[in-house]
């Protein structure tokens, strides 16, 4: 399989701008790690991109970013890039990631049962807490770097060559150590009111498929 | 002895009826809850949006998808810490 990958990330509302500025750091380390990226960002989040982008680069890996739901995934303003009826075929041989809410509950057993190596996501919304005053510095953000940085371990674990279980148990490990650290007594009631949303994320991230898989 | 068991029957289910919580005060319990959120921040619940502390607490007084999916989120997390299963995901868990 090609040293590639592909990354998905839409920008068009608040949850997106943040996945698209937090989607940085992990295509920043593909290119380190020598991979060639395809970044289908902003308008270029659209079905006929990805698709012909998929086809032609043939990417191991595809981090997709961007609201999602049992059964789909979409690009920007919401267009479905793959569904459970639509381009599943597009994910065979390919380990997946999908920081979108919902799609590992119906498209991620779907994506397996057609081929995919790995899929990696959330069967419940992905929920993170944001300060809207660093909306427009969304990588300085404190707080929502509580939950994009875990979910980030799941993309730069892959990069680093580790298996699929591997990066789902990392990722899971830096939630956990997140909630760790607001459990202390130092932490102020307002700022531990987010650990019911790490630990909802954490909770809900499943790898499906080959465990083994690496890029 | 019989009157005694009963009478002790009578007691148990006196309590457990007492115990058992309904849904306007699981609901109650987690809008107090919510009141801990800082002011300042929002919650980005996907595509169903971003909200506030206090539009948070009006979904859940609503009643509607927000509003059951923040009790949701509240009852999987108190759960959790009582049973101290916060820390307890297997380390190479798939889930």
């Amino acid at each position: 399989m090609s040293k590639r990958i592909l990354v998905t990330r839409p920008n068009y509302d608040l949850a997106t701008i943040y996945l698209f500025h937090w989607s940085s750091p992990v295509i920043k380390l593909g290119r380190q790690k020598a991979f060639q990226v395809t970044d289908l960002s902003g308008s270029k989040a659209n079905e006929a991109d990805f698709t012909s982008r998929v086809v032609k680069t043939n990417p191991s890996f595809i981090f997709f970013n961007g609201h999602g739901s049992k059964t789909a995934i979409t690009g920007q303003d919401k267009e479905v890039l793959v569904s459970i009826r639509r381009n599943l075929d597009l994910l065979k041989d390919r380990i997946v990631f999908a920081r979108s809410c919902n799609a590992a509950e119906r498209l991620g057993p779907k994506s397996i049962s057609s081929g995919a190596r790995a899929f990696i996501g959330y069967k419940e919304p992905f929920i993170f807490m944001f300060d809207p005053q660093m909306a427009t510095r969304p990588l300085s953000d404190k707080t929502a770097a509580l939950f994009l940085q875990p979910s980030n371990r799941v993309a730069t674990t892959l990069l680093k060559g580790h298996p699929s279980l591997e990066a789902n148990s990392r990722a899971k490990k830096a939630f956990r150590k997140n909630i760790r650290k607001l459990l202390t007594s130092e932490t102020s009631k307002e700022d531990s009111s987010v650990l019911r949303f790490l630990f909802w994320d954490m909770k809900h991230q499943v790898c499906l498929g080959d465990p083994d898989s690496t890029l | 002895m019989v009157k005694k068991k009963n009478a002790k029957n009578k007691i148990n289910k006196f309590v457990s009826r007492k115990l058992k919580i309904t849904d306007a005060e699981i609901r109650r319990l987690v809008i107090e809850r919510l009141k801990t959120l800082p002011s300042g921040k929002q919650i980005s619940i996907g595509d169903k949006g971003s909200f506030t502390k206090n539009e948070l607490i009006n979904r859940v007084e609503l009643g509607d998808d927000i509003g059951k999916k923040m009790i949701e989120v509240e009852l999987e997390f108190l759960r959790a810490l009582k049973k101290g299963k916060l820390f307890d995901e297997q380390e190479n868990s798939r889930n």
